[in-house]
């Protein structure tokens, strides 16, 4: 009998140790592989990043690959949500295979950093990410340190419809504020449209960050800075335009039915839309989007009085980091300066502008307007890509504080509570937070 | 010799169901426990350091008015659940007895419950449209010159979940009582009958007691899967507009896995977990005096 009690024993522990191994194993032979790939002077490289692979990553890993046998780029995709981003950090903090991996906000990379998965590039001297990316890269840094690259330019504008604007005797505003925009819509909307402007909800919030990131978001003594007269005048503003004028669509109605405002521009019942560079994906399919007009385009308008004030959104995007768990990082430092000057290119037709200025701004604009050039005012283009120089920012602040803004001010455009309230509600979850995430 | 068997028996019982206690222990004993642990700390996914901070994390959910709203989100969303069962009893009633089109009928019921969500949810966002969609519509057409505006507003948005729970779990609820239906003698039926019985009195003094440890079960189930469900409201409305959907499941899921603080997620499912218990004890000590075996 203890014989057979030690059997049973073997076997349930043999099965354990099956499950565990299991577990344990995959990784290994991933490490092992590179590692081993290593050896024989051939290395293997994954790369995370959030946009579909037919929208250029995989032609862009195609054409490196191509070239460098020695150096083989696999191209992974997580999508860009809660969801995605919890399994890319999942990934790097357990150690799975990722070598270079994509951040899209400040905050995510923050919380990369902090875990310690993002590796300090300035151990790297052959590249003077200052220099090739300009000033506006430095909005990235952290504690004064580059953990990654920003590759893309990111353009924040007000995309308008040119007939709309003829009609209108209205000429293509380069600097305005909110009240002459809230004008333009009402005189658009007259020559026959239903809005004179749709926005993206994630757009709905950058002049309040324009607002604060100038003013800071936090008072000198250490309180929230959230009632800073110009957030009451911007939810005042947008209120009229969606109470009083109609020029805009009531949030309520827009969150419902996750209004697809960029059809409803490129279908002409909206006159302006409030968008980026991501516009002319959409803009440039002509089937599906046909139109007899040109879009012109315009910087976004400011809260504040003075155009020397004004900071908008925008700067830089798409921020590559090497994993510092890498065992490749050499390799992938090869590749992400390859990919920064120039390699990045075939994603420019889908809005992604390259941010070095290895590159050519013709060509990349070549590439993003594609063979659709002549239904787009190129003037005003190339004005809010390269021309406006009204300095930018990249929104750096927690996912805390975006969430219950957003959550006070819906109340307020529902009609929920007033705009005095709203703004004291926010300052007060604010500060709660504040005192929390000391 | 008969008592080594008996222990060679039981040996061999706990060989079969290693594999899956490995399971549980693994993926709900462990995990259980270290939440446990983690209510009492600051931990937050991808931070290097974590802390004992002690009972900060239960205070902390005590002086979060957001906590008291999501208190209250969820308990709205529970009345979806008696509503449910009340409706799935009248309807299985019904399409217990030969009706016209009984089968199909029977399957466009279920047919919810084995729809994706993701589905389910844009078809009731596009249903609940305040201005264009159909049943203000409706609404409109019945004279009612301010319908409700649905998920874009703060009043009525939970309502509307609750419409949506009650049409997802009526299939389910339905196919259950149907069971059950099926298992009463007809000669109870048939008795009440004689006896001069009314259709509604049979109903309500024969048919519903008999199926009583049916709505037990459904009830103790619904209950228990509606305060855990989150993927729903994740999918129409995230919480908002404002925070008037954010139920307690939901605020989990966010503070877990949007915000990463894992310690403040832990607290707030060990309270729901308290919540689920005493909802489900009290509900044990009170069916002596409706369930009849």
């Amino acid at each position: 009998m203890r014989i057979r009690k030690g059997l049973t024993g073997l076997i349930v522990g043999a099965l354990m140790l099956g499950l565990l191994a299991g577990c344990v194993g995959k990784n290994e032979t991933n490490g092992g592989d590179n590692g081993g790939g290593a050896a024989a002077g051939k290395v293997k490289l994954t790369m995370w990043g959030a946009v579909p692979p037919e929208n250029g990553p995989q032609e862009v890993v195609d054409t490196w690959n191509a070239d460098h046998p020695d150096i083989q780029v696999e191209y992974v995709r997580f999508v860009n949500d809660d969801d995605g981003n919890l399994k890319l950090d999942t990934a790097l903090s357990t150690g799975q295979n990722v070598d270079l991996y994509v951040n899209y906000t400040l905050t995510n990379l923050d919380k990369r950093i902090k875990g310690g998965t993002a590796l300090d590039l300035g151990e790297f001297t052959d590249y003077n990410i200052d220099e090739k990316m300009g000033e506006d890269a430095a909005s990235w840094k952290v504690d004064g340190k580059y953990y990654g690259m920003p590759t893309k330019k990111n353009a924040a504008f007000f995309a308008l419809n040119m007939k709309a604007l003829d009609q209108a005797g209205l000429s293509v505003p380069t600097a305005w504020t909110w009240d002459e925009a809230r004008e333009y819509a009402l005189k658009l909307k007259n020559t026959g449209f239903k809005y004179g402007l749709v926005q993206h909800t994630a757009s709905y919030v950058d002049p309040l960050d324009s607002v604060l990131v100038k003013n800071g978001y936090v008072k000198a003594d250490g309180t929230s800075n959230l009632d800073d007269p110009l957030v009451t005048k911007w939810l005042e503003t947008l209120n009229g335009m969606m109470k009083e004028d109609a020029t805009t669509p009531p949030l309520g109605e827009q969150l419902t039915s996750k209004m697809p405002v960029e059809n409803m521009f490129l279908g002409g019942e909206s006159a302006m839309i409030n968008i980026g560079e991501w516009l002319i994906r959409t803009s440039n399919n002509m089937t599906e989007f046909p139109r007899d007009w040109k879009i012109a385009f315009a910087p976004v308008p400011r809260l504040v009085a003075q155009e020397a004030d004004m900071v908008k959104s925008g700067g830089l995007g798409d921020f590559i980091a090497i994993n510092s768990k890498s065992k490749n990082k050499e390799a992938a430092w090869e590749f992400l300066k390859w990919y920064a000057d120039g390699g990045m290119m075939p994603m420019a037709a889908g809005g992604r502008l390259p941010s070095s200025n290895a590159v050519d701004q013709q060509t990349a604009i070549d590439h993003l307007l594609g063979d659709h050039a002549d239904s787009y005012d190129k003037e005003s283009l190339e004005f809010v890509l390269y021309g406006d120089k009204t300095p930018t920012f990249v929104r750096s602040i927690a996912q805390e504080v975006v969430d219950l803004r957003a959550q006070e001010y819906e109340k307020f455009f529902l009609g929920n509570q007033t705009a005095e309230v709203t703004v004291q509600n926010m300052v007060k979850r604010h500060n709660d937070w504040l005192k929390q995430n000391q | 010799m008969h008592k080594s068997w008996m222990k060679r028996q039981s040996r061999l019982g706990y060989l079969f169901i290693g594999p899956n206690m490995i399971g549980v222990l693994l993926f709900f004993i462990i995990p259980a426990v270290y939440s446990f642990y983690l209510m009492f700390t600051d931990y937050k996914f991808m931070s290097p350091e974590t802390h004992f901070v002690g009972l900060d994390n239960i205070r902390r959910m005590m002086n979060d008015d957001l906590f008291g709203v999501a208190l209250r989100n969820t308990f709205v969303f529970l009345l979806a659940v008696p509503i449910s069962m009340g409706l799935a009893f009248i309807v299985a009633v019904a399409l217990n007895k030969s009706v016209y089109w009984q089968k199909t009928l029977r399957a466009l019921y279920f047919m919810p419950y084995i729809t994706s969500g993701v589905a389910i949810a844009f078809v009731w966002m596009l249903l609940f449209q305040p201005t264009s969609g159909p049943i203000n519509g409706f609404l409109r057409g019945l004279g009612i010159t301010n319908p409700p505006g649905w998920l874009s507003t703060t009043e009525w948005s939970m309502y509307a979940i609750d419409i949506i729970w009650i049409w997802f779990m009526l299939g389910y609820n339905m196919i259950i009582y149907l069971a059950a239906l099926q298992e009463i003698p007809e000669e109870l039926v048939e008795a009440a009958k004689i006896d001069g019985a009314r259709p509604w009195q049979t109903i309500r003094q024969v048919i519903w007691p008999l199926v009583s440890p049916t709505t037990f079960l459904l009830l103790i189930t619904g209950l228990i899967m509606t305060i855990k469900n989150f993927g729903i409201i994740q999918a129409i409305t995230q919480g908002g507009p404002g925070n008037s959907t954010t139920v307690l499941s939901l605020f989990i899921y966010q503070n877990a896995f949007r915000y990463y603080e894992m310690g403040y997620a832990a607290a707030i499912s060990w309270a729901l977990f308290a919540i689920i218990m005493v909802f489900t004890v009290l509900q044990w000590i009170g069916q002596k005096r409706w369930v009849h075996y």
